[in-house]
């Protein structure tokens, strides 16, 4: 085995094929290669679609560019859902929304519609989304009123209008009339008018604090709230709430509300001891001495002015013109 | 795993056992990830002479390494041994071309071809061209002689071929399991590579891999391998030789090699006797232990003259400085050095693994598949870059649709 020289290379190990024969393979190198072409052909195929969704989509943005629009705007709108988390119901936002049939959904001007719904005053926030192929969603988040009030524009009957917690007036909308009866009349005020609906009333705020904590911590006082007054709100920093018995309370908003309904109630109650005399005025705006008057007054000696003195509601000489100063024996907790 | 890791599998099929490792490379270090064991059938003194059984074996290390590593190999270093393997120099010497004198590449590439170009017999082909170094009129250059001035340019080569069927066998034995042969390398370069150092090899050493079936060889001179070989005599001719010496069956007589077998005779008394099971069942019998140790001691010390006389003028002593390193399942026999270094002359030892081999893989019989994996690599890092810069984003695309 001699080897001569040559001018061309001998031939190598590489020279060998090295094609796949079925027949020299093993079950494991038959499976492998028929992983390795399913995994070729899963990649050609998602290469594969992948360019022609490419080349379709360019074709059709070059051929006709309104033409995807176009599709999209052809589905009419056929469900109109409604989310809220207060009293309003479909209906009255169909009346609202007022859509013309057959409408597509991306026809739909979602800042004009939500503008019509945040023209009633009772919706506080809305948000308008469109869900393809056919439905528009409405989620609104609703004012919850604190008092009402009654206006009446000239030539026309006097309608019943409610006030949210911001000072927005609106016509309710959907509430039950029972729970509308409940709420106490606003006066002292003077409603502005923007355009169809009015201008927010200026220092609702308190207010609506102290009907709260009165619904919330003393509702059997709260229920007997007829009219709460804002007239000397601006000026004295005072709420003036008028009973069903004709008592007027006043309220000091710099004091704290909770500590000025504990010396109401411990003030009726004291008052309650005496039917004989009937309450006409109680300010509760002036500290913790709380002058109370009383409609009918009685003249009182000194010394049934001296006896009551433990009692925890001593008014002495209290009368018509002059109130009577009384110290109630009540610590807030 | 990082995307851009190329996993690379390192296959020796062997006379006893068929070793599959797999190792990550990153484009700047390996680390083996996966090993794979299977005792070899269908193999015999190195050549594949039952496919289908050999085959499975092949296919159940490579599967046992490729779950260990729980990666997918993508391409294979087969080491390469046998008796069909043989050796020969060749060298060619060219002018240089410039008028200055000054080697260009042009120059290097025209002295290689023509060294490289030996017509071979036919059904053989080259499976290495191993290049010594260059030569500039007369001078040793260990390194490239590009820009250096001389008239002449002189190179050799160590050509090895082998058996073309002999190879095709091996190379589909892989093919088989749906993988390329990416490289083909000689055991004994794999297992030297392995055991020594690169200052042994620039000192002249003689790297012998002692398997079960054939033993390779290479001596290493200047830094590079210089001549390499395989003698178709291994461990397991001991074995054969005790079994018929002994008259015993082949796993009786491998169980007394591995127990008692020494590559020098130790045992002075004659009457010493040692059990072939030493359980006291029946049929266990008592063999004399120096007839054991003269048996495997006179094959060993035959062996090594074998590899001796077949290196020939290539060894001394002179040229041979670091001695002889021993590697392999068979170095393990007891005495084997201190015979290796009567027969040749020269300090003798037992090939060490690298410290920063895995504790499961230091054994003489796996440093020729560890060799291939870092020869090859090193052998192979240019394509291998080229490989992994191919790769990018198909590559990255193609991973999303692998499961391991």
């Amino acid at each position: 085995m001699t080897p001569r020289n040559t001018n061309t290379p001998a031939r190598n190990w590489r020279d060998i094929p090295q094609q796949m024969s079925p027949r020299t393979m093993s079950q494991e190198g038959r499976r492998r290669v028929m992983m390795s072409v399913l995994k070729t052909a899963g990649f050609a195929a998602v290469l594969g679609g992948l360019v022609w969704g490419g080349f379709e989509v360019a074709g059709t943005f070059r051929e006709a560019p309104s033409k995807k629009s176009d599709a999209i705007q052809a589905a009419p709108v056929k469900d109109l859902v409604l989310m809220t988390d207060g009293v309003l119901e479909q209906a009255w936002m169909n009346r609202t929304l007022a859509l013309p049939r057959n409408t597509s959904l991306m026809a739909l001007d979602l800042y004009q519609l939500r503008n019509r719904l945040l023209a009633s005053g009772q919706v506080r926030t809305a948000t308008l989304t469109r869900s393809f192929p056919s439905t528009l969603t409405v989620s609104i988040s609703e004012r919850a009123p604190v008092a009402r009030l009654s206006a009446q524009d000239k030539d026309e009957s006097p309608r019943t209008l409610l006030v949210a917690r911001d000072g927005v007036v609106y016509e309710g909308v959907g509430y039950d009339a029972s729970m509308v009866k409940t709420l106490p009349w606003l006066a002292g005020v003077k409603l502005t008018r923007a355009g169809v609906t009015f201008q927010p009333i200026a220092g609702m705020e308190p207010v609506a604090e102290l009907l709260a904590k009165a619904k919330m911590e003393a509702e059997h006082l709260y229920n007997t709230w007829k009219v709460v007054s804002l007239e000397h709100l601006q000026s004295d920093g005072e709420i003036e709430v008028a009973t069903k018995n004709a008592t007027k309370i006043t309220f000091g908003v710099t004091e704290d509300f909770f500590r000025q309904l504990a010396n109401l109630d411990a003030i009726l109650d004291a008052a309650a001891a005496h039917p004989e005399k009937s309450l006409r005025e109680i300010n509760l705006a002036v500290g913790p001495q709380v002058p109370v008057a009383f409609a009918d007054a009685i003249p009182a000696s000194a010394e049934q002015v001296a006896g009551r003195s433990a009692a925890p509601v001593a008014p002495s000489r209290a009368t018509t013109s002059v109130p009577a100063l009384i110290l109630p024996n009540f610590s807030h907790p | 795993m990082s995307s851009r890791s190329t996993f690379i599998g390192a296959v020796e099929i062997g006379t006893s056992k068929i070793t599959a490792l797999v190792g990550e490379y990153t484009g700047r270090e390996l680390a083996i990830i996966g090993y794979g064991e299977c005792s070899s059938r269908g193999v015999t003194k190195g050549a594949v002479v039952d496919y289908k059984a050999a085959s499975e074996c092949t296919h159940s290390a490579l599967e046992q390494a490729e779950r260990g590593a729980g990666e997918r190999i993508e391409l294979v270093f087969l080491a390469q041994t046998g008796g069909h393997l043989e050796g020969f120099y060749n060298e060619a010497a060219v002018n240089v071309k410039a008028a200055d004198n000054m080697i260009d590449a042009a120059d290097i590439r025209t002295v290689s071809d023509l060294a490289k170009s030996k017509e071979l017999p036919a059904g053989r082909m080259v499976v290495h061209n191993i290049r010594r170094p260059f030569r500039v009129d007369g001078r040793l250059v260990p390194g490239n002689p590009e820009h250096l001035v001389g008239q002449r340019l002189e190179v050799g080569y160590w050509n090895v071929h082998g058996q073309e069927q002999r190879l095709a066998d091996n190379i589909h034995v892989i093919r088989g399991f749906n993988l390329e042969v990416r490289e083909l390398v000689l055991a004994s370069l794999a297992s030297g590579h392995m055991v020594t150092t690169p200052e042994d090899r620039q000192h002249g050493v003689l790297a012998i891999d002692l398997g079960a079936g054939t033993t390779d060889y290479v001596l290493y001179r200047d830094g590079g391998a210089h001549t390499t070989g395989v003698v178709p005599v291994g461990g397991s001719h001991l074995t054969n030789d005790l079994s018929i010496g002994l008259r015993l069956t082949e796993g009786q007589a491998e169980k007394l090699k591995l127990r008692f077998g020494r590559a020098t005779v130790q045992a002075r008394d004659k009457a010493e006797k040692v059990w072939l099971d030493g359980n006291f069942a029946i049929g266990d019998r008592q063999f004399p232990r120096q007839a054991i140790e003269q048996i495997t001691a006179a094959r060993t010390w035959e062996l090594l003259e074998v590899v001796k006389k077949k290196l020939g003028n290539a060894f001394s002593p002179e040229t041979c400085a670091a001695g002889v390193v021993l590697t392999g399942g068979t170095a393990k026999l007891p005495g084997i050095a201190e015979t290796a270094a009567k027969v040749f002359g020269v300090a003798a030892h037992l090939g060490e693994t690298p410290s920063w081999v895995a504790e499961n893989l230091r054994d003489p019989g796996n440093h020729t598949a560890l060799g291939l994996l870092y020869y090859g690599v090193q052998a192979q890092s240019d394509r291998l870059a080229t490989d992994r810069r191919r790769g990018g984003f198909l590559t990255s695309v193609k991973k999303l649709f692998a499961s391991n």
